[in-house]
């Protein structure tokens, strides 16, 4: 039955895609899914879908991963993280190399697991690293919350949590780009609402939709987003994951953000300084933040000038574009933030081979 | 003998003596081994041979479903197997670390001689050193195997219309070692695939002439040995997404540690290409082998042109490249 749905679906993109068309999505998922069900093969070559910033390993800053290396240097700390960090490179290393090398790096599925560590082993000082977007900075701050109600002293966080809108506005912002469509991330959707995201077709009269991650759910985007884009001249916001996603989205994981974060400016990997777009640690919680409590320098980043992820992740080029892609630049050694995690455009290019296939 | 090896365990004196009496041939136990001085002696019919070599140095050395002594014997028995060879001996290398625990030893020597008994291999010459602290890692072991190429087999050339078997659930055995290695907290049992695939080679013995090759998917995982098949044979393979056995609870921890189940080492499985006309037979045989109840055809040979690619359709039509692992993937994994 879906399979039906889905093969009536791309016939129907295919014949309304008579000119071409660009459509970004902005979630790491979105972008995996797209080139693993090799959604680009089925579809004219027409419709052009573009990678955002989606992946927020990928636009943290190296500096980040130096600091948390730095930090297991030079203190008698371990680092805990979600698994996809590990493997991620700063300037010179990953935290894969340290664990390796006997250095105490854990792997949790949760923060809140961290609570009981800390609370069984006082001595232990544990610092989590809380990377993502709205979609992960609930349950960091509900462990922050309860650290501070359980008096915990010995966890603390080391954060580069960053907003989806205002990176959405920057890039709605340059022209350059063209963008036709957008497929709104169903993960910080179900956080923030799809009311989050209405400012898309409203402000800037760009057709948006929030999408789920099957098949049906990307492709079904792609339709309401090409229709749109063909026949309407005011365009419009849909939500098509009511199955996952509310229109005010989730108020208690929205009150924890309030609770313990406050909006900062923040500089994002390949793309710079984007105002409003990170959330920090309130002062009330000061206690928790690794960065009061565990003093490190770290050098000035390199910068390396032919690398194209600015583009990328702005929507003006395709990792293919770029002249270091696949020639100096792949995932074991990235030159950019593109290539740097599973969930990046140029790494997932890379492993699919994408284009490259015209059969 | 005390309760750690200690360097005078390797010096070829009184307690690499007592060590291989007590340990060694305790759980090897046969004649050729014990009658043997520095070379084991043996009588083969007539035929051809195979023979292969391997060495182990899979961390941590113990791990749900085997542990290295399983791992080194299977994959001996295996590259044999998938030579087309009925494996008959086995030669053991032990480089031991100075202070490894003579218990640990004993476990990992036991295991090795029950999956002798299981499968009927004999383990007939070794040897053993013992380097400083520091030197190795725990315990390294290198194994060599002889086999007796099974009548009617030979390696064919393959053409297009050929269909592509594997023998069970892929990435098992990597994504038991990652959850060890990353010490990861998950629920369900996860196990590695290692097993002998002597049985699978006895069953298919009737089809021998219609097996066009065989590999077992190691290091790398099914994709790079799909892509060493495409490039040996020159020719293209087709796969079907919806066909290849894996677990679900192996792609779920996967996506955690952001690692492809296609990439990860399978230890007791292997690939098949097969005449399309023979092949639903064939794979009826191999489903009736104990493990094997997941085995399934996953694509077929295509002419490719002048490239030999392996790409996969999805289940919606769509189709990606699937190349040959490249760069660092799951270091010590066998």
């Amino acid at each position: 039955m879906n399979k039906e749905l889905i093969r009536h679906l791309i016939k129907e993109i295919n014949i309304m895609a008579s000119k071409e068309i660009k459509i970004m999505e902005v979630c790491g998922t979105h972008t995996q899914m797209i080139s693993k069900l090799g959604i680009r093969s089925v579809l004219s070559p027409n419709i052009k879908l573009l990678s955002g910033p989606g992946c927020p390993v990928c636009v943290t800053e190296e500096k980040y991963i130096d600091t948390a290396i730095e930090m297991l240097n030079n203190y008698d700390v371990t680092i805990a993280t979600f698994g996809d960090l590990l493997r991620v490179k700063g300037t010179k290393n990953c935290l894969l190399d340290k664990k390796s090398r006997g250095k105490n790096v854990i792997i949790v599925h949760s923060p809140l697991d961290l609570i009981n560590i800390a609370k069984d082993d006082k001595k232990r000082k544990i610092i989590f690293l809380g990377v993502g977007f709205e979609t992960t900075a609930p349950i960091i701050a509900l462990t922050i919350r309860t650290a501070f109600e359980k008096e915990i002293n010995n966890l603390f966080f080391l954060t580069s949590i960053k907003l989806m809108s205002p990176i959405l506005h920057y890039i709605l912002k340059q022209p350059e780009n063209q963008i036709q469509g957008l497929i709104c991330p169903g993960h910080v959707a179900s956080i923030k609402g799809a009311s989050y995201f209405e400012f898309i077709a409203e402000d800037y009269n760009i057709p948006a939709a929030v999408c789920g991650f099957e098949a049906l759910d990307i492709l079904g985007g792609i339709h309401y987003l090409v229709k749109q884009i063909i026949d309407n001249e005011n365009k419009s916001f849909k939500n098509l994951y009511k199955r996952c996603v509310r229109t005010q989205g989730n108020p208690i994981a929205n009150h924890l953000i309030e609770e313990v974060f406050q909006i900062s400016h923040g500089v994002w990997r390949g793309i710079g300084k984007v105002e409003n777009s990170f959330l920090t640690i309130k002062k009330k919680y000061r206690n928790f933040d690794a960065d009061n409590n565990f003093e490190v320098k770290i050098e000035s980043q390199r910068h390396i000038s032919k690398c194209a992820c600015s583009d990328i992740l702005l929507g003006n080029k395709t990792p293919r574009e770029c002249e270091l892609f696949d020639r100096v630049c792949n995932p074991f050694s990235p030159y950019g933030p593109c290539m740097v995690s599973t969930e990046g455009a140029c790494a997932i290019a890379y492993k699919y081979w994408e284009e490259m296939y015209n059969g | 003998m005390g309760n750690s090896i200690k360097l005078t365990h390797g010096n070829g004196g009184k307690d690499t003596s007592i060590l291989i009496k007590e340990i060694f041939q305790k759980h090897f136990n046969n004649n050729l081994l014990i009658n043997s001085l520095d070379a084991a002696i043996f009588e083969v019919g007539q035929g051809k041979l195979a023979f292969t070599t391997d060495s182990f140095v899979v961390k941590p050395l113990f791990f749900s479903g085997g542990d290295i002594g399983k791992l080194a014997v299977c994959g001996t028995i295996n590259d044999l197997v998938v030579s087309g060879a009925m494996p008959l001996y086995i030669s053991c290398g032990f480089i031991i670390e100075e202070g490894f625990s003579i218990d640990l030893l004993e476990n990992i020597v036991a295991s090795m001689g029950e999956m002798c008994k299981e499968t009927g291999v004999k383990i007939i010459t070794g040897d053993t050193k013992v380097v400083e602290k520091g030197s190795v890692d725990g315990l390294f072991i290198n194994t060599s195997g002889i086999g007796l190429i099974i009548k009617g087999y030979e390696q064919k050339p393959i053409k297009e219309g050929d269909k592509v078997i594997v023998t069970g659930g892929i990435g098992e055995h990597g994504t038991t070692i990652a959850i060890q290695r990353y010490e990861m907290k998950v629920k369900g049992y996860f196990k590695s695939d290692c097993m002998p695939l002597n049985k699978v080679i006895k069953k298919l013995g009737k089809y021998a002439i219609k097996i066009k090759l065989m590999k077992d998917p190691t290091r790398g995982g099914l994709a790079t040995a799909l892509n060493e098949i495409a490039e040996f044979s020159g020719m293209g393979i087709h796969l079907l997404e919806e066909q290849i056995p894996v677990k679900k609870e192996v792609i779920s921890v996967n996506q955690l540690i952001g690692l492809d189940p296609l990439y990860l080492a399978c230890e007791g499985r292997m690939i098949l290409v097969v005449d399309q006309m023979e092949c639903e037979k064939v794979l009826k045989e191999i489903r009736q082998c104990e493990e094997c109840e997941d085995a399934a055809i996953i694509g077929s040979i295509v002419n490719s042109g002048t490239q030999s690619i392996v790409f996969m359709e999805t289940f919606i039509g769509g189709k990606r490249i699937i190349g040959p692992l490249d760069g660092p993937m799951l270091p010590r994994i066998c």
